[in-house]
């Protein structure tokens, strides 16, 4: 295992676009070098986004960092590149079984258990674990009501990093919900939104002119910051930023998920 | 800021022309130096001068074309230090015009001459076929048609 | 790309940036003007156009970043469905990348900065 942890690792320094960090990810995580192992995900999915296993991988690196919401995170996207991806579906299972929401996992596992044509046996042993639990109960649990959210915390659950803000500016440029603090306290929001909101009008003007479809995300280098920027909707924009030393492809899902939250906010939203 | 036009078939690529290039100014006219259209001038005094300065830059400009290579020059940009001007022809079914703009740090000489050309295509599509009728503008009829596309322009004479 | 090239102090960044895979077009433009200085460009690449639009974006995006308080910027990316435009600057000059949307951004990334650096 330790000569193919170094094999790999020359092979994906030589190119750091091979695809080789998959194993390499997965062998330092069995070897319980998990910060290790985060890092050669994360880098990984900066080259290759759109690579279910590479958010497989660091899914599986999440949970055994205990980072259970996250690691759910991950395998939703897996799910969304590739649907009915199994590793996903038991993952998920895992997730909401170890958050004793049971009968989701029981679904997620039935899914991952395949037809009979072609079974996975782990996905069925899980599958009666769960339920043989005990603790499931068959009858979907009534909607527990969601408390309202402060617009000025809207992001707080999704940005877990020191120095990551996050804004929803309508299509005027006026802050709906976010905040963007300042070291001693103050909330620049309105400033820093009103300064950066131009931005998405030049982004329109040039992707129509250009013939590229509707544009999905800006990203911003600073000395000081990086930011990215996503259309809301109502023509509205999201607006994240975060610490030069967060990488772009971490950035980048940190705008996914705030770009959900900011969706379900205004869909529960009176109009 | 309002856009202004004597012939409703100017409006549309003016219009989209100023949204795009967000230039500041924006003046079309005919090369005896009649306003067709405007936009960002807030005074009819304005236009006349800027009218006649065109015109004159116009004639000046493809006479020296002419004699240094042979054809009139296509365009001229003048860059000053805060705002810059870009003057060309642009040929329609109606004749040719002389379209002049101006624009600040807000635009680029680059974004002018890629939406002038889009423009170009705008005027020539939209612009109807001249009729046989229409007869040549005369020196003495000039002032008077100058008058009345300003009224047209700014509502009063 | 197109054919045989005329040597020019760009040249050889935008070979090695056109190299990537998924690049469709390289350029040095001039930021205050969006005018091509050089370009590298597959057939079908509307240069001036990308000049133009690309550099006001970088320099509108620049000069935001700047009016926020978040210092200089040193790389811009434009993601749309069908393509990508990555910038880096220095003193008016832009280097501009028009890439496919599954392009490599990483590597052109560092590519953009290292050539960034060298308009010092």
């Amino acid at each position: 295992m330790a000569d193919d942890i170094t094999r790999w690792s020359d092979e994906l320094a030589r190119d750091p676009a091979n695809l080789v960090f998959l194993m390499l990810g997965e062998a330092l995580r069995k070897q319980n070098q998990l910060g290790v192992a985060h890092r050669v995900a994360v880098k990984g999915l900066e080259r290759h986004p759109h690579h279910a296993d590479a958010h497989d991988l660091l899914a599986r690196i999440l949970v055994d960092l205990g980072d259970f919401d996250q690691a759910f995170d991950e395998w939703d996207m897996t799910l969304r590149l590739a649907p009915g991806h199994v590793g996903a579906l038991k993952g998920m299972g895992f997730v909401r079984f170890k958050q004793g929401r049971l009968p989701e996992a029981e679904e997620y596992l039935r899914r991952a258990s395949g037809d009979a044509t072609m079974p996975d046996v782990g996905a069925s042993q899980a599958l009666r674990t769960v339920r043989q639990s005990g603790a499931f109960v068959a009858p979907v649990p009534a909607p527990v009501p969601v408390p309202e959210e402060e617009p000025a915390t809207l992001f707080a659950r999704v940005l877990t990093g020191a120095g990551q803000t996050a804004l929803l500016m309508d299509a005027s440029g006026l802050v709906m919900a976010g905040s963007y603090l300042l070291a001693d306290g103050s909330d620049v929001a309105s400033e820093v939104g009103a300064a950066l909101s131009g931005v998405s009008d030049e982004a329109d003007r040039a992707t129509r002119h250009l013939n590229l479809g509707e544009w999905t995300a800006i990203l911003v280098e600073t000395e000081a910051a990086v930011i990215a920027m996503a259309p809301a909707a109502e023509d509205g924009l999201l607006l994240l930023a975060a610490s030069r030393a967060t990488p772009l492809g971490l950035l980048k899902r940190l705008l996914g998920r705030c770009r959900d939250t900011a969706r379900e906010w205004m869909e529960g939203r009176p109009s | 800021m309002i856009t202004r036009v004597v012939e409703g078939w100017v409006e549309e690529p003016l219009k989209r022309f100023v949204d795009d290039a967000r230039v500041v100014l924006a003046l079309m006219l005919h090369p005896s130096g009649q306003v067709m259209a405007q936009h960002g001038f807030a005074r009819a005094m304005d236009v006349m001068s800027a009218c006649a300065l065109a015109a004159a830059i116009h004639a000046s400009a493809s006479e020296l074309g002419r004699q240094l290579d042979g054809k009139p020059f296509s365009g001229i940009h003048q860059a000053g230090k805060d705002r810059q001007l870009f003057l060309a022809e642009a040929e329609t079914a109606q004749g040719s015009y002389i379209f002049v703009t101006v624009f600040d740090a807000e635009s680029s000489l680059g974004l002018v001459r890629l939406y002038f050309e889009e423009l170009r295509a705008g005027l020539a599509s939209a612009a109807p076929a001249l009729e046989e009728s229409s007869e040549p503008i005369l020196a003495e009829h000039f002032e008077s048609e100058l008058n009345r596309n300003l009224a047209a322009l700014f509502g009063r004479a | 790309m197109t054919g045989p090239r005329t040597p020019t102090p760009f040249g050889s960044l935008l070979d090695t940036l056109t190299r990537q895979r998924g690049v469709k077009a390289g350029m040095v433009v001039s930021e205050s003007d969006g005018i091509i200085i050089d370009s590298n460009m597959q057939i079908g690449v509307h240069g001036d156009r990308v000049a133009a639009l690309a550099a006001s974006l970088y320099r509108k995006a620049r000069m935001s970043a700047t009016a926020a308080g978040l210092g200089t910027a040193t790389f811009f990316q434009l993601e749309a469905e069908r393509g990508r435009l990555c910038a880096a600057g220095r003193n008016d000059l832009v280097v501009v990348v028009v890439t496919e949307a599954q392009a490599n951004v990483g590597l052109i990334r560092m590519e953009l900065l290292r050539a960034a650096e060298g308009f010092a």
